[in-house]
C-alpha cells in the first residue's frame, strides 16, 4: 500500500538530490574561495609567511566545511542555502583574483 | 530532512550513515590494522624478523654491501635505518627511468636478505587505508576525503540527536532481539571513544591538507610547476641542484650521521638519501627521527657528497608545526606499546560502531520494506556485509595467501605479491556474491567463516615459519606472537558474534527510535 503517488515521490526524491548535490557541491565550492582568501590575506594583510598562512588557511577548511555541512542539512530554506553558499563562493573568488596580483609578485621577481 | 532540527540531524546522520558506511568501514579496519602494520609486516615477511642489533649500524659498510645492486644511472638511493619495530634496515633506490625498488638488509651481518616477494602491510594495507589503491586522478584519495567529511558529520549529527548520551555510556543489553542490542553497542561505542573518532578523522583530513585544500597555495603562490616548488620548498623543505654529469666520490656517511646528530642535539637520523649517486654535485640527504616525537618532525640537512659541506638546513615553522604534530597523532610514528594499543582498540570500537549501525538500520527497516514491496533493505544488507565480514574475511585470505603461496609463484603475469593481493579481491568478490545469494544467513556464515580462517592463518604461521614460542626472545619475535595473539582474539570475537546473530529472533515490529 503506497502512502504517497509516484509523481510525489520523484519530487521528493529530486528535492533530496538538489539538496545534497548542492550542500556537498556548492559547500566545498564556498569552502575553498574563502580559504584561498584567507590565505591571501593572512599572508599579505597580516604579513604571515606565505607557507604559514597557506597551512593556516586549508587546515581551517575542514572546520568551515563542516559547519557547512551541518547548516546545509539543518536549514530547511532551501533558497537560502543556495544563495549563501553561491554568494560566498561568487564573493570569494571574485576578492582572490582581485588580490592575486599582490601575491604573483615575489616568484616573479625571484624566479 | 525533518521539520525541526533534530529531525534534519536524524535524516543526515541515517542516510550518511547508509550511503558512505562500507566505504567508511573499510578505511577504519585497514586504518585499525596498520596501527600495527610494522608488525604485520615481521608476521608476512618472516626473513626480517632479525634479532635486535647489539652494535651501532655503520652506514659505510652498509653502502658497500648494497652497491653492487645500485644500476648504472640510477637516479636516488636511500637506507632507512633498523629501529626497534623494524629490525632490518631497508635500502630503497630509484633507477634511471624512475621506478622504485627494495631490499632488506640484515643490519648485524651486513648481508642481504632474500627478496621477500611481499607487499605486507605496509605496502598494501596501509596505502589501501589512505587511497584505496584506486590511483586514476586520485580518485581513492577524494574518495577518502570525501568519506572522512562524511564521519565528522556523522559524529557530530550523532551527538546531536541524542537525548540521554551520557546514561548511553553504560546501557548494553546484549540479550534482548539484535537489532535493541545492536543499537545499544552502537551508542556505547560511538560515545566511549567519541574524542579518539573525532580526532582521529579531523587528523587524518588535515594530514592530505595540500591535496584536498590546493585552493589555498594556488592562491597565495600561483599555478604552475615553479609556485608548486616554491610552496613545497618553503612549506616542507627540499633542496635540489642538478646532476654534474662528472664523476664524483662519496665521504664516510657515518661522518655526516655523527655530524647530524650532534647538530640536532642528540636527534637520531630517521634514513640517508643520496641524490645524484657517482656525480660530482652528487649530494646526501638526512633527515631526523621521530620515533620520540609525537610531531613528525622535517628537520632535514643536506651534505655535498664530495666535500662534506653543509648545503641546506630545514625545520618546520610553527604552523607547519602544528600540521606536522596533528599528522603525527593520526600517523603515530612514535614507540610506545601503551598509546599504539589504545589506539589499536580505538580503532576497533570505530568499526563495531560502523558495524552496528548498519545492523541496527537493517533491523528498523526490514518489516517495512518487505512490506511495501521495496529493494532497499536487501541492496544495503548485501553491501554491509561485503562491505564488513566480506573485508575482514578477505584481508585474512590476504594473510593466508601469503603463508600458502611459493617463493617466485606466479601466474597470468602478476608475482608473487600481486596474486597475494589478487586473493584478496577476488575473495572479497566471493563474499559480496555470497551476501547477494543469501543475505538471511549472510552475517553469522561470514562470522563463522572469519573464525576459522583467523585460526587457519595461526596454524600456517606455526606450520610454515616454526612452532610459536611461548617466551619470544626479540622484538620482531614478540610482534609475530601479537599478530598470532590478535588473530586468535579476532577468532574469538567472530564465534562470540555468529552466535549472536544466529540466536536473535528476527523482530516481528520495528522498534521505536531514540
Amino acid at each position: 500500500m503506497k502512502q504517497r503517488t509516484p509523481p510525489a515521490r520523484w519530487r521528493r526524491r529530486g528535492a533530496v538530490a538538489a539538496r545534497v548535490l548542492l550542500v556537498v557541491g556548492a559547500g566545498y565550492a564556498c569552502t575553498s574561495a574563502l580559504i584561498a582568501l584567507a590565505a591571501l590575506v593572512l599572508a599579505q594583510v597580516f604579513g604571515l609567511a606565505r607557507s604559514e598562512a597557506v597551512v593556516s588557511a586549508a587546515m581551517s577548511g575542514f572546520v568551515l566545511y563542516l559547519a557547512i555541512l551541518l547548516w546545509g542539512f539543518a536549514e530547511p530554506r532551501l533558497w537560502r542555502v543556495s544563495a549563501w553558499l553561491a554568494g560566498g563562493a561568487v564573493v570569494g573568488h571574485q576578492l582572490v583574483h582581485w588580490l592575486a596580483p599582490l601575491a604573483a609578485a615575489p616568484i616573479a621577481a625571484a624566479g | 530532512m525533518g521539520g525541526t532540527f533534530r529531525q534534519s540531524m536524524a535524516w543526515l546522520h541515517t542516510w550518511a550513515g547508509v550511503v558512505i558506511g562500507t566505504l567508511l568501514f573499510a578505511i577504519f579496519w585497514m586504518g585499525t590494522l596498520s596501527v600495527f602494520d610494522r608488525e604485520i609486516d615481521r608476521w608476512m615477511m618472516p626473513g626480517t624478523r632479525l634479532a635486535a642489533s647489539t652494535q651501532a649500524f655503520s652506514l659505510d659498510r652498509a653502502a658497500a654491501v648494497v652497491g653492487p645492486l645500485l644500476p648504472a644511472g640510477a637516479s636516488q638511493w636511500r637506507i632507512d635505518l633498523p629501529t626497534e619495530r623494524v629490525p632490518a634496515a631497508r635500502f630503497s633506490f630509484r633507477d634511471s627511468a624512475g621506478n622504485p625498488a627494495v631490499r632488506w638488509l640484515d643490519p648485524a651481518r651486513y648481508a642481504l636478505i632474500p627478496d621477500q616477494e611481499t607487499l605486507a602491510a605496509t605496502g598494501f594495507l596501509f596505502p589501501f587505508h589512505y587511497r584505496l589503491h584506486l590511483k586514476w586522478m586520485d580518485l581513492g584519495y577524494w574518495l577518502v576525503g570525501f568519506a572522512g567529511m562524511a564521519m565528522l558529520a556523522l559524529l557530530f549529527s550523532g551527538v546531536l540527536i541524542h537525548r540521554k548520551i551520557f546514561a548511553e555510556l553504560f546501557t548494553f543489553r546484549p540479550h534482548r532481539r539484535l537489532q535493541r542490542s545492536s543499537l545499544d553497542l552502537h551508542n556505547l561505542t560511538g560515545v566511549m571513544c567519541l574524542p579518539f573518532h573525532f580526532i582521529i578523522t579531523l587528523s587524518g583530513l588535515i594530514v592530505f591538507v595540500g591535496l584536498y585544500f590546493p585552493q589555498a597555495h594556488l592562491a597565495a603562490y600561483g599555478a604552475g610547476k615553479a609556485a608548486k616548488a616554491a610552496y613545497t620548498a618553503e612549506a616542507s623543505g627540499r633542496y635540489t641542484r642538478p646532476a654534474a654529469g662528472a664523476p664524483g666520490r662519496l665521504v664516510s656517511l657515518d661522518g655526516l650521521v655523527d655530524r647530524a646528530e650532534r647538530e640536532w642535539g642528540g636527534g637520531r637520523v630517521n634514513f640517508v638519501r643520496v641524490w645524484h649517486p657517482g656525480d660530482a654535485d652528487s649530494y646526501v640527504e638526512l633527515r631526523r627521527s621521530y620515533a620520540q616525537d609525537l610531531p613528525m618532525n622535517l628537520d632535514q640537512i643536506y651534505f655535498d657528497a664530495g666535500s662534506g659541506a653543509v648545503l641546506h638546513r630545514f625545520a618546520a615553522a610553527p604552523v607547519m608545526g602544528a600540521q606536522r604534530l596533528i599528522a603525527g597523532l593520526h600517523l603515530i610514528q612514535f614507540e610506545h606499546w601503551t598509546l599504539r594499543w589504545l589506539y589499536f582498540l580505538a580503532g576497533l570500537s570505530g568499526c563495531v560502531m560502523i558495524a552496528t549501525g548498519f545492523l541496527f538500520w537493517i533491523g528498523a527497516r526490514r518489516v517495512r520494506h518487505a512490506q511495501r514491496g521495496l529493494a532497499g533493505v536487501r541492496v544495503v544488507e548485501g553491501l554491509a556485509i561485503g562491505a564488513v565480514t566480506g573485508i575482514v574475511i578477505a584481508t585474512l585470505a590476504f594473510f593466508a595467501a601469503n603463508r600458502l603461496l611459493p617463493p617466485g609463484a606466479s601466474l597470468a603475469g602478476q608475482d608473487r605479491a600481486g596474486l597475494e593481493m589478487a586473493a584478496f579481491y577476488l575473495v572479497w568478490l566471493v563474499t559480496f556474491v555470497h551476501a547477494g545469494w543469501r543475505p538471511a544467513a549472510a552475517w553469522r556464515e561470514q562470522a563463522w567463516a572469519i573464525a576459522g580462517l583467523a585460526l587457519l592463518c595461526v596454524s600456517l604461521n606455526a606450520v610454515t615459519t616454526g612452532a610459536p614460542l611461548l617466551r619470544p626472545a626479540s622484538p620482531a619475535l614478540r610482534a609475530v606472537a601479537g599478530v598470532d595473539a590478535l588473530l586468535l582474539g579476532l577468532a574469538l570475537l567472530a564465534a562470540l558474534g555468529a552466535r549472536q546473530l544466529g540466536a536473535a529472533p528476527r523482530p516481528t515490529a520495528p522498534v521505536a527510535r531514540p
